[in-house]
Order: structure tokens, then C-alpha cells, then sequence
């Protein structure tokens, strides 16, 4: 295929190609749009847009586009389209199709007749002809006649059903049952999906250029359909939770008193995040003891396991001989990476609890999640330090330079970044963490004061000299007081609902968990700065 | 070794083998290698019984193709210079694990020269310089028997200090490596490590900073590696944004920070452009009025050009040929030595 006669079907020398391959892009692309919304019940699928039936259009979209495939294919075979097809179709688009011959073909049979067996050689039958019709043409033919026939189908049995609102699918093999009003969107994308890849393949010609736009057009819907899914969660969080952040809030409404000079200037005010949750005089609770008590977590697991995993990953990678010993703590720490949460906190509460606090702390809910990340700090500080060049170490020693003093000075900042890149990833676990709470940490579930770690250290003549009541009495975290709420059921004051309280906690535990990703990826841009010129 | 008298004839029968490494060539010189060791004991053919050594069912050295099979002789490894020796090697044999990379390497660097280590891939050139400094030390499995002295110091002797051996004997990389650092930091940072610059928040604090002094000693090391022109006014930017040709004129000038008597370069412009390796060569030369540069080079036009005294290893880890640069390229004594040098194999 020289470039010099290149012709697909958008160069213009086939305008009729060029125009209904486009069609049956953004008909295809609309339907599922509309799918979508069906699927999110933002449209009733048994209702109407702008005065034509749901059903009606999802099953017309699918037919006009199945409809244009098959044109486009067949034009191409006769040979009034100019393309630049392969031999023929790849086996695994055949199986795809005629996987879906043998599905339509059986469940055709299955209404018509109404039970018995006579789906099975329906389908066995239908599976074989869809997955030959599909191989054994030439591409342009086989790519598009076959899936054609499935789309149109299927677009036809959504437009025959009037949006599934009447019937239902309960599948002998499970308890559920699958309203038509779900099962009609959901056929309409998977339609769609595969009209988007016999189109997009069609409209680069076929060929080589053809299973490359296929291919794009169905990587492209995964890249969509994943960010959908993240934005829909975040979006979903933040809908639910911004009524009860916000109650009370207001940008002037507060007071801020400025210090040394007496005076004071207007302030934000944000009661639901800086109140006290319980209280007598407490009239919009708040979450603030939670989030000090996760803030406080958060940093006394980093504390604990940053320097320890560290340490001991420089120990592997600098100063044990590579064997057994080093390969066993590799697999100890991979293990101990996936060892479930409420094991971890199991152990606290057997081990640590009765020899540091004699019950629920903020110490004990420090170390145990700081077990929990000392594993990935260790792998990815290893994997950092791995990746960093022994000409750096052959550099630093060939000028006389110790090989701790190389390690310090050399080796360690330069495996900082992808160290702090395994602490962001482990934070954002131990932030979130509840199981191990519920067991070492958790205290009265709608606390009227917050901790104050920082005021309470106190200094003695005995052993051991310092302590600490604030860190040794339990408290509330984010996730705990998110999970105390939705069990509890019964929210005590009358401001909020337990739904709203709960939803408003759960939006706060999202912001701090994205505030210390910021925190994490702002100091990772930090040290790759200095060890890259940028 | 100096009263040995000078070479014998070359024998012709070794020059119809040139091209030949059929096993009956090999077998051939075992046997000659046999008698060369019964009639020269300690020679390089080395010590009879030693490890690796000739046992009479393998070749005494392993060949590159097209190479000859001529026996080495003692005497072409004799060069006379005036003065004394700064690195003196005598009987250097080095293993990585079971492998043989040097046998019985013997010679003496003469101080403030440059002397060149040519060779083709493989022949132990890379692993002598790492003896001299004892970066051999690093790989696992590397061991070295023989003695290296540094200024009739033993350097493989007992209580060796490691870090004051490298101060003296500085290295340079292939590929240019400086560390992920400043301009500044990287020139400072051996002597900051040494102790002999005090910087640093506490070093300010007690009032003992030296920030004037490594000012001075980066503009030194920078100027004295003809980079100062080129970068004074960026003295604070990471190195790794310095062309390559910078990059590896910096690493040789951090070398010459921590001011050591010896400089060892591991093909030092093999990674670099005509144009940079030119200004790396004229470097080398200027940097022989006061150092000792000991230069490994794949390139012998380079040798020739930049050398005062060039060493020719073949495969086998076997030191040929160590004679003044002249000699080397226009009358060397080896016929291996002078096919190598005429590009015949290698």
C-alpha cells in the first residue's frame, strides 16, 4: 500500500463513503450517549426525548448505523467505495461475532418458541455461521456484513420492545432479576461498541490503517468509560456531601482576630469541618476532632515506617549479598503488603494495646497503620534505590568517598522521588482505612473535644520521663466516624440526618485524602527538580 | 628484567599462522608455551602450575580471530624512562571468579606522562587500570595477586587506607557520570566528604563555613579542566543538563578537585563527539605536565597522538608490548603488536 495511491474513505475520491462512515460515527456515538443516560435514570427508557420515544431511538440509532456498515461494506466490495482491504477478517473478530450470532440466535429462539431446548442448535448453528461470515470474505465484507446484521438486530429488538419497561429477565441460575429498563441501555452500547469499531474500520479504509482506527475506537471507549467511572464516583461523593459541608457555611461570616493589635477582620467560616461533633452548645456538628485524629494517624504512620522502610531497603539493596536471606524479606514484604487490614489490627489489639495503652490510642492506630505501609515503602524505596546507576557509586568511590557517605549523600536523594511516589500510594490506603480503627483506635463515636497531641506532652523525673495522654487515649478518624455513622443509624442532633452526616464525612475524608496526594506529588516534583535539570 | 637482552628474531613460521585458529595451531602453542615455560621460569608465559595456567590440553592464551600465535617475550615488555616510577605493577594476575583477566602484567608508569593502554575488547586493558586504584575491589568475585605500588607504597598491602588510595589515584569513566547535583556541588563534593570543606547550615552556624574557600576551589578544578569559560555563570544548575562533552570535562575535573597525584581515564572520549573528544585529548596533555595520566583508549590514532609511553594488551589478559609511543606505532617488536596497530584484527 504505497502512499502515493493511498485512498480511504475520507479522502474525498469516495464522497458517498466519506459521508456515511462519519453518519454512522456520530449516530453511534449519540446512541450511546442517550444509552448512558438511560443507564444513569437521568431518561426514563420507557419515556420520551424531544417527543420521540426512548426506545425508538436508541433501536433506530442502532439501525441506521448497522445499516451504513452494511452499505459501506457492501460498497466497498462491489467496488463503488475505494478501499484498501486485507484478505480477511482476524479470527478474534470472528469469534467476537459470532460469539454474538450464537447469544442473539438463542435468545431469538428462546422468545419465539418460548423455552425448550431449541436455543441450543440455534445458537451453535448461528455462532458457527456469524463466526464464518466474518473470516472467510475478504475484510471489507467479512468486517461489516456480519457485525451489520447483529446491529441491526438488535437495534430493531430495542425499538420492538418499547424500552423493556414491561418485562423483566430472571435467569434461573440467580436470585436477581433484570429489569427491561436496564437490560435495553446495556444491549444498546454493547451495539454500539461494535458499530464503533466496524465504522471506525470502515472509515480508514480497511487494511492496516482500518484495524488501527478499530482498535483506537474501542481503546478510546475504555479510556472514556474509566474516567466516567471516576468522575461519576467523585461527582456522586460530592453532590451527596456538599449540602452538609456547606450548612452553615459563609465567606465573611466569621471573625478572625488578628494578633498584637486589637482587631479583627472578616473571615471564612466552614462550621460542618471546623465544629466539634458532639457538645452541649455544638448547634451545626462538625468533623473536626475526625479530621484531626486522621491527620494525626497519617502523619505517625509516615513518621514510623518512612525511616524504617527506608532503612531497611537501603540495607538490601547496598548491603546484603543478593540470595536467599534477600529474596525471603522480598517475599515477607510482598506478603505483608497483602495481608488483609483487620489483621493488622487484630494484632495491634493483642500485642500492642495491653504493653503501650491498656486500650483504644491514637499510638496504637499510628503503629498498626504504620505497619501497614512499611511494606510499600520498603518495596518502592527498593525498586528506587535498584534503579539508581552504579555509576554513581563507582563515581562517588573512585574519589575516595565512603560507601555510607555515598549512600547519604548520593544514592538516597537520588532514589527519593520514586520513594515518595510509594508513600503517596500508601498514604492514600492508610488514610482511608477503617478495619484496624474499629479494633486499636476508635473512641466515643461523636467526641465533643479533639485531641491535642502537642499539649500534652508532659515531662516527669521517672521513667519513662515523657508522656503523652492525648496519644494514648482513643479518638475519632475520618473513615471510623463514616462507618460509626452509617451502622449507628441514630445521628443525635437534629441538624443533619444520619445519611447527610455521613455523606458530608465522606466528602471531607476524600478532600484531606486528594490534599495529601497534593502534598505527596508537590514534594516528588520537589526533589525531581533538583536531581533533573527542568 | 632490564638486562634481558633485547628481542630475538621473530619467527617466520608465525607469520604464515596469522590467520589461522585451527585447533592444531592451538595445539602448537601449548607446546611452545610448555617450552617457553621450562626454559623461562616466572616469564609471562607465567608461573608454571600456577592457576590458569598452562597445563598442556589448552591454549596457553585465547586468541581474537586473526590474530597470530607468537610467543610473547619478556623483553618487549622492558621501557626504559628516566626518573622513578609513580605506579610500578610487577606480576599482576587478576581473576573474576574462575576467569583469568590478567597474567602476569609487569610495568612501570613513569610520573607526570601520559601512558596509553591499547587493546582489543577484552584484553584486560579496563581491569589493569581498576587494579591501580583497587576499584576492583567492588566487583564481587575479583581477586588480585601480584604487587602495585604507588610511590613504592604496596597498594594491596595490609591497612591500606582505601579512601586516602583514591584520593591520590583519581579515576575518570567511560560514560561520563557526574551525580545528579550542581555544577558546584559536584566539584566540591569529594573534598565536602573528605572533611576538608565545611559547608552546611551547622558549618555556618559555628562560624566555620568555607564557602570562600570552595568557591576558589571550583573555579580551580573548573579552570584547570578548561570548563570555567563555558559555565561560571551557572555554577548552581544541575550538571546532567551539560552537553556530554561537559559533562565528562566536569568529571574530570571533580577528579582533579580532591588533588590526587594519579589520574586513571577508562576511555574517556569513547562516548564523546570529534569535537569534545579533541578538547578531552588536549586536555590530557596539558594535565600531564602535573599529574601521572594512565589512559585506556579503544582508539589508537588517539594513543598515538596524546601518549608519552603506550602498553599493548592482547586477549588473554597478557601485557605484549610496553615501550615509548614512537616505538610502539612504527617499530614495534611484536608481530601481534604490529598488526594490532595496523588494524589487522581487533
Amino acid at each position: 500500500m504505497g502512499t502515493a495511491t493511498k485512498t480511504t474513505l475520507a479522502t474525498g475520491e469516495s464522497v458517498v463513503g466519506a459521508v456515511t462512515s462519519r453518519t454512522v460515527l456520530g449516530v453511534t456515538a449519540a446512541t450511546v450517549v442517550l444509552a448512558v443516560a438511560c443507564l444513569m435514570q437521568w431518561v426514563a427508557p420507557g419515556g420520551a426525548v424531544v417527543g420521540i420515544p426512548v426506545a425508538t431511538l436508541l433501536g433506530g440509532g442502532l439501525a441506521v448505523a448497522g445499516c451504513g456498515i452494511a452499505v459501506l461494506g457492501a460498497g466497498s466490495r462491489l467496488g463503488y467505495i475505494e478501499t484498501t482491504p486485507s484478505r480477511a477478517t482476524s479470527l478474534a473478530a470472528g469469534c467476537v461475532v459470532g460469539m454474538l450470532w450464537a447469544v442473539s440466535g438463542g435468545v431469538a429462539t428462546t422468545v419465539a418458541v418460548g423455552g425448550g431446548d431449541a436455543w441450543l442448535p440455534v445458537a451453535v448453528v448461528g455462532g458457527v455461521a456469524g463466526a464464518l461470515a466474518t473470516v472467510l470474505p475478504r475484510e471489507d465484507a467479512g468486517a461489516t456484513l456480519p457485525a451489520a446484521a447483529v446491529i441491526v438486530g438488535w437495534g430493531g429488538a430495542i425499538a420492538a420492545s418499547g424500552g423493556g419497561g414491561g418485562w423483566t429477565w430472571a435467569p434461573a441460575w440467580s436470585s436477581a432479576v433484570f429489569p427491561g429498563t436496564e437490560i435495553v441501555p446495556v444491549v444498546a452500547v454493547g451495539g454500539a461498541l461494535l458499530a464503533a469499531w466496524s465504522g471506525a474500520s470502515a472509515h480508514a479504509g480497511f487494511g492496516a490503517e482500518g484495524r488501527q482506527a478499530g482498535a483506537y475506537a474501542l481503546v478510546g471507549a475504555v479510556v472514556v468509560g474509566t474516567l466516567s467511572v471516576l468522575v461519576l464516583l467523585v461527582g456522586f461523593v460530592v453532590l451527596k456531601g456538599i449540602t452538609p459541608v456547606l450548612t452553615g457555611a459563609s465567606l465573611t461570616g466569621g471573625t478572625l482576630g488578628l494578633p498584637f493589635v486589637d482587631a479583627a477582620v472578616p473571615w471564612p467560616t466552614l462550621p460542618f469541618v471546623t465544629n466539634q461533633t458532639g457538645g452541649l452548645y455544638v448547634t451545626i456538628p462538625g468533623v473536626f476532632p475526625a479530621l484531626v485524629g486522621t491527620l494525626w494517624l497519617v502523619f505517625g504512620a509516615v513518621v514510623a515506617a518512612v525511616p524504617l522502610g527506608i532503612g531497611a531497603a537501603v540495607f538490601l539493596t547496598e548491603y546484603a549479598e543478593r540470595g536467599r536471606f534477600t529474596q525471603l524479606v522480598e517475599v515477607a514484604t510482598n506478603g505483608l503488603w497483602s495481608t488483609p487490614s483487620i489483621v493488622f489490627g487484630l494484632f495491634g489489639l493483642a500485642f500492642l494495646v495491653p504493653r503501650l495503652s491498656g486500650g483504644n490510642s491514637i499510638l496504637v492506630g499510628q503503629l498498626v497503620l504504620g505497619c501497614m505501609l512499611l511494606p510499600l515503602v520498603l518495596l518502592t524505596c527498593r525498586e528506587a534505590l535498584l534503579a539508581v546507576p552504579d555509576a554513581h557509586r563507582d563515581a562517588s568511590a573512585a574519589l575516595g568517598v565512603t560507601k555510607w557517605q555515598t549512600i547519604r549523600s548520593v544514592v538516597v536523594p537520588a532514589a527519593m522521588p520514586g520513594t515518595i511516589t510509594g508513600v503517596i500510594l500508601g498514604v492514600g490506603r492508610i488514610a482511608g482505612e477503617t478495619a484496624p480503627l474499629l479494633l486499636v483506635f476508635g473512641g466515643a463515636p461523636y467526641p465533643s473535644n479533639t485531641p491535642d497531641v502537642l499539649g500534652s506532652f508532659s515531662l516527669m523525673a521517672q521513667p519513662p520521663f515523657v508522656t503523652n495522654d492525648a496519644l494514648l487515649a482513643p479518638a475519632s478518624a475520618l473513615p471510623y466516624q463514616l462507618y460509626t455513622t452509617i451502622t449507628a443509624g441514630v445521628f443525635p442532633k437534629d441538624e443533619f440526618t444520619t445519611a447527610a452526616f455521613g455523606w458530608g464525612t465522606a466528602l471531607v475524608l476524600l478532600a484531606v485524602v486528594i490534599g495529601l496526594y497534593a502534598v505527596g506529588i508537590a514534594s516528588r516534583r520537589y526533589f525531581r527538580r533538583k536531581l533533573h535539570h527542568e | 628484567m632490564s638486562d634481558t637482552p633485547q628481542s630475538e628474531p621473530r619467527r617466520s613460521d608465525d607469520r604464515s599462522g596469522a590467520d589461522d585458529a585451527t585447533a592444531a595451531a592451538a595445539a602448537g602453542s601449548t607446546d611452545a608455551a610448555a617450552a617457553a615455560v621450562s626454559s623461562k621460569t616466572g616469564g609471562i608465559a607465567g608461573p608454571p602450575g600456577g592457576p590458569g595456567g598452562v597445563d598442556g590440553d589448552e591454549p596457553a592464551v585465547a586468541r581474537t580471530v586473526g590474530e597470530s600465535d607468537e610467543q610473547l617475550q619478556d623483553a618487549w615488555t622492558d621501557y626504559e624512562f628516566d626518573g622513578d616510577a609513580k605506579v610500578s605493577v610487577s606480576d599482576l594476575d587478576t581473576y573474576y571468579g574462575e576467569e583469568r583477566a590478567l597474567e602476569s602484567v609487569s610495568l612501570d608508569i613513569p610520573a607526570e606522562s601520559v601512558t596509553a593502554l591499547i587493546g582489543p575488547s577484552g584484553c584486560g586493558k579496563s581491569t589493569f587500570l581498576r587494579c591501580l586504584n583497587r576499584m576492583n575491589d567492588r566487583i564481587r568475585g575479583a581477586r588480585v595477586e601480584g604487587r602495585v605500588a604507588l610511590d613504592d607504597r604496596d597498594v594491596y598491602g595490609d591497612g591500606v587506607n582505601l579512601v586516602e588510595l583514591r584520593r591520590q589515584v583519581g579515576m575518570v569513566f567511560q560514560e561520563p557520570n557526574p551525580f545528579p547535583k550542581s555544577i558546584r556541588d559536584n566539584i566540591s563534593y569529594g573534598p565536602r566528604k573528605h572533611g576538608d570543606l565545611e559547608t552546611g547550615l551547622l558549618a555556618r552556624l559555628l562560624g566555620r563555613d568555607d564557602r570562600d574557600a570552595e568557591r576558589d576551589l571550583v573555579e580551580r578544578a573548573l579552570r584547570r579542566a578548561a570548563l570555567w569559560d563555558e559555565v561560571s555563570d551557572r555554577l548552581g544548575d544541575n550538571a546532567l543538563g551539560l552537553s556530554g562533552g561537559q559533562q565528562q570535562r566536569l568529571c574530570i575535573a571533580r577528579c582533579l578537585a580532591v588533588d590526587p597525584d594519579v589520574i586513571l581515564m577508562d576511555e574517556p572520549a569513547s562516548a564523546l563527539d570529534p569535537v569534545a573528544t579533541a578538547k578531552i585529548e588536549d586536555l590530557i596533555e596539558e594535565l600531564a605536565e602535573e599529574y601521572t595520566v594512565v589512559v585506556v583508549t579503544h582508539n589508537m590514532q588517539q594513543a598515538a597522538r596524546i601518549s608519552d609511553q603506550t602498553a599493548v594488551f592482547l586477549t588473554g589478559g597478557r601485557l605484549a608490548e610496553y615501550d615509548a609511543t614512537d616505538a610502539i606505532f612504527q617499530n614495534p617488536q611484536s608481530q601481534r603488536v604490529e598488526d594490532y596497530v595496523a588494524g589487522k584484527f581487533g
